[in-house]
């Protein structure tokens, strides 16, 4: 797979700060691939976010130093409005993406932006209408409806513009568990049915370890970690020295890993966890006597 | 029940039938016909045919009250205007002397026109935004083919607005929250605490002008360059349609304004000789 | 290679009003959609206080006894220029319509809010005054425009307009040019200051901040 994404040693550092948000970042990220990239509060997740996106330079002021190429082609060489067609972005206040009066017209924005004719656009409505599950939405106000819906209009109305890359920020951040659930089934469905790259900046790891390709760590601007995802996770240490928190099953499992217990590849989702603790449980139960009938 | 500017309207209502362009242009010309017509029972009457049509289109006509207190003191001061500081006009006729100011006749028969001639306007507009959802004024827009950047910053303007609200009871209830209340408070108070709520307000919506322009852009929506020019395909139009009724109703709002203006101009109708509500006026106050 | 660094010394507490206008050699101030933004959320917020203003404090056809959307259109435009002239032109028209302001009187008020809020924006630009209002200078500089811009306001309104569609007799109207000419001017009082000065030094470094008339 040729890269998507270029990045070459690249800084920025906005106007008014004294430190930089991202700092010599070095990054390749193939076309087809669902990469988390995690990290604390301030360490530049979003910053990336929009530098890939052309938000950065464009919308804010500050130092930029190194590349940042979309499809061999620097970020700053697009004309407005020609990277948005190649890449999308799913803000994490889904109120502050809405500017339009229903979902449906939120949803077809992006399209008309692109000039697609009347037929295209219906044909594409109806295709995300149905994969995020938002028909008995349409006329709705999109500001009318719950977190998770909008969450889900916010995803349907980037991926209608059938961007290569779409990044997601913080998606769920701001939604409760079942709603969280079922954007990442959008995603889920995304995975397996297109060939989108898509680039997912979460918190919440439940979700995003079993998806994910490869997971990148930021941390002060800085690239600590990248990695095919079940090498990532088995450089807990780091991870949990840079605040990040695993799923709970994993830990569990890697604490299992640490008294000797368990010594293979870490678990990524609850079922691969219970699989584990079922093996080690089988070891560690003593031999019964041998069972007689008759 | 579908929103409109001013409430909510019946999802049933037979005014979702006419299409948005034809409400437009009720709104702007049946708003010039009281211009052309001195007779007071005229505009009465036109006001009450705007009324009858809100009721005909199930508008809630409690949204009516919010204009009650505003259409009385507005009439309160035209006729303090024309008659208590309507100034010493021996030529005019005597019709009452009250604490030593003349109310001249001329002047009462002038407040009333003047406010026979404001209430039918002020009833046009409410009856436009009591039954046109934000959709229809865009979709009216576009079918005149008002450049898409002035339809769109009308609509973001309506969506401020919206969050504006929404943000001034946030701001409001945190406030309250903090022990300060303005209920029953003197209007000095209010207006020095306002200026606290004013403060938030702004800042709020200019962190959200960062996120509302980020998010325009991450949709391809330019303002400049060669992505403005992209032909739009104005999706929300193919939901309406012009049809034979909305042009028969748009030729008869046309056609009675024509009317209107031979009848004044033309055959001296509507004009205040002619006026029995004038001539009864005069003769209950004689 | 260093892209985009805005050559403004210092941080924004230090710089002077002659900076804070200024464009600097090489700085880069495109057009962009954050304008279009700002402009209709101005709208929206001057339709909203305004029409607050307009209903709360009516003297009738919107002319108010204390008109709080002199705030949203003249500290807009100080801060966002060409764009906030617009948007204070706009916005009453839309906030009287909800007050009960007929269309066409609402129409013919537009001169009068354009003028309120082009002046003092032209004059803070011109005279170089500091929106973060630093010197006795900057506030005479405000108070100055806000008296001019509103007499104007309150001559072409009850005179031309209200009196133009025959709404008002000569003798009232001295009424309706104080009452105009005194609702913004004592709202202007109370909110264009403590507005400037509590927020200026933030929307100066935001990249919607209008230096000249259109960025």
């Amino acid at each position: 797979m040729a890269p998507i994404i270029e990045i070459q040693n690249y800084s920025w550092r906005y106007s008014y700060a004294k430190m930089p948000a991202l700092n010599g970042i070095n990054l390749i990220i193939e076309e087809g691939a669902f990469v988390g990239i995690i990290g604390p509060n301030g360490s530049g997740k979003t910053t990336l976010a929009y530098s890939l996106d052309g938000l950065i330079p464009s919308q804010y002021r500050g130092i930029k130093q190194g590349a940042v190429n979309i499809l061999g082609r620097e970020v700053e060489a697009y004309p407005a409005g020609a990277l948005q067609k190649l890449v999308g972005v799913v803000f994490s206040d889904p109120e502050a993406q809405f500017t339009a009066m229903t979902v449906e017209d939120e949803l077809v924005f992006g399209m008309e932006n692109l000039g697609l004719s009347v037929p295209e656009i219906r044909e594409r409505l109806e295709w995300v209408t149905e994969l995020a599950e938002l028909g008995h939405l349409l006329e709705k106000p999109p500001y009318e409806i719950s977190g998770g819906q909008k969450q889900r209009v916010a995803l349907a109305a980037v991926l209608a513009m059938t961007p290569r890359v779409m990044i997601l920020d913080e998606p769920t951040s701001m939604l409760d568990p079942v709603s969280r659930k079922r954007v990442f089934d959008v995603l889920v469905r995304l995975k397996e049915e297109q060939r989108n790259t898509i680039i997912v900046i979460e918190h919440n790891l439940e979700n995003l370890a079993s998806l994910a390709d490869r997971m990148i760590l930021l941390s002060n601007g800085e690239l600590l970690l990248e990695d095919e995802t079940h090498a990532f996770f088995e450089k807990m240490d780091l991870l949990l020295e840079n605040g990040i928190h695993p799923p709970g099953a994993m830990l569990f499992i890697h604490r299992l890993m640490q008294e000797g217990y368990y010594a293979s590849r870490l678990p990524l989702t609850v079922d691969e966890a219970a699989a584990c603790l079922t093996e080690v449980v089988a070891r560690l139960k003593p031999p019964g006597p041998a069972s007689s009938r008759g | 029940m579908n929103k409109t500017l001013l409430g909510y309207v019946p999802e049933q209502s037979p005014i979702y039938a006419v299409h948005p362009f034809v409400k437009l242009f009720f709104l702007l010309v049946v708003s010039l016909f009281p211009m052309f017509i001195a007779s007071p029972e005229w505009n009465l009457a036109l006001m009450l045919f705007i009324l009858g049509l809100m009721w005909l289109s199930r508008v809630d006509m409690r949204v009516l009250r919010i204009y009650v207190p505003m259409v009385i003191s507005m009439g309160s001061v035209i006729f303090l205007s024309y008659t208590v500081l309507g100034g010493v006009h021996p030529e005019f006729g005597l019709a009452a002397r009250i604490a030593g100011v003349n109310i001249y006749w001329e002047r009462i028969r002038d407040a009333s026109v003047v406010y026979a001639r404001i209430l039918p306007m002020i009833f046009t507009m409410v009856f436009f935004l009591s039954t046109s959802r934000e959709r229809d004024v865009i979709v009216a827009m576009r079918s005149v083919r008002i450049p898409f950047v002035v339809t769109y910053v009308f609509a973001m303007a309506l969506r401020a607005a919206g969050m504006v609200l929404e943000d001034f009871q946030i701001v409001r209830q945190a406030e309250q929250a903090r022990g300060f209340d303005t209920a029953g408070k003197s209007i000095p108070y209010r207006i020095r605490k306002y200026v606290m709520y004013m403060i938030p307000l702004f800042a709020l919506s200019l962190r959200r002008s960062e996120e509302f322009a980020n998010a325009l852009l991450a949709r391809g929506y330019a303002f400049t360059g060669e992505a403005s020019r992209v032909k739009r395909a104005d999706y929300v139009l193919t939901h309406y349609s012009f049809r034979p009724a909305d042009l028969l109703l748009t030729a008869a709002i046309g056609l009675a304004f024509a009317a209107l203006l031979v009848l004044r101009f033309g055959f001296g109708y509507f004009e205040l000789e002619r006026s029995w509500f004038i001539a009864w006026l005069k003769t209950a106050l004689d | 290679m260093a892209t985009h660094a805005p050559s403004i010394p210092g941080a924004p507490g230090k710089m002077t009003a002659e900076q804070i206008w200024s464009v600097e050699a090489g700085e880069r101030r495109p057009v962009g959609v954050i304008h279009i933004v700002i402009l209709a959320l101005l709208i929206g917020i001057g339709f909203v206080v305004g029409a607050f203003g307009s209903i709360s404090f009516p003297l009738g056809f919107g002319v108010n006894f204390f008109w709080t959307g002199i705030a949203v259109q003249q500290v807009g435009a100080i801060w966002f220029g060409a764009w906030g002239v617009l948007a204070g032109t706009i916005f009453p028209f839309f906030s009287n319509a909800v007050a009960g302001t007929p269309f066409y009187i609402s129409l013919a008020y537009v001169p009068a809010n354009a003028v309120q809020a082009f002046l003092p924006a032209w004059a803070f630009r011109f005279f170089k005054a500091d929106p973060r209002l630093q010197s006795g200078r900057d506030y005479l500089i405000l108070l100055a425009t806000m008296i001019v811009s509103s007499a104007f306001g309150a001559l072409w309104s009850p005179l031309v307009v209200l009196r133009g569609f025959g709404l008002l007799t000569t003798e009232s109207v001295p009424l309706f040019i104080w009452g105009w000419f005194g609702g913004n001017v004592i709202a202007g009082l109370v909110f264009n200051f403590i507005l400037l000065k509590a927020l200026s030094g933030v929307v100066i470094r935001t990249p919607s901040f209008v230096k000249r008339w259109l960025s």
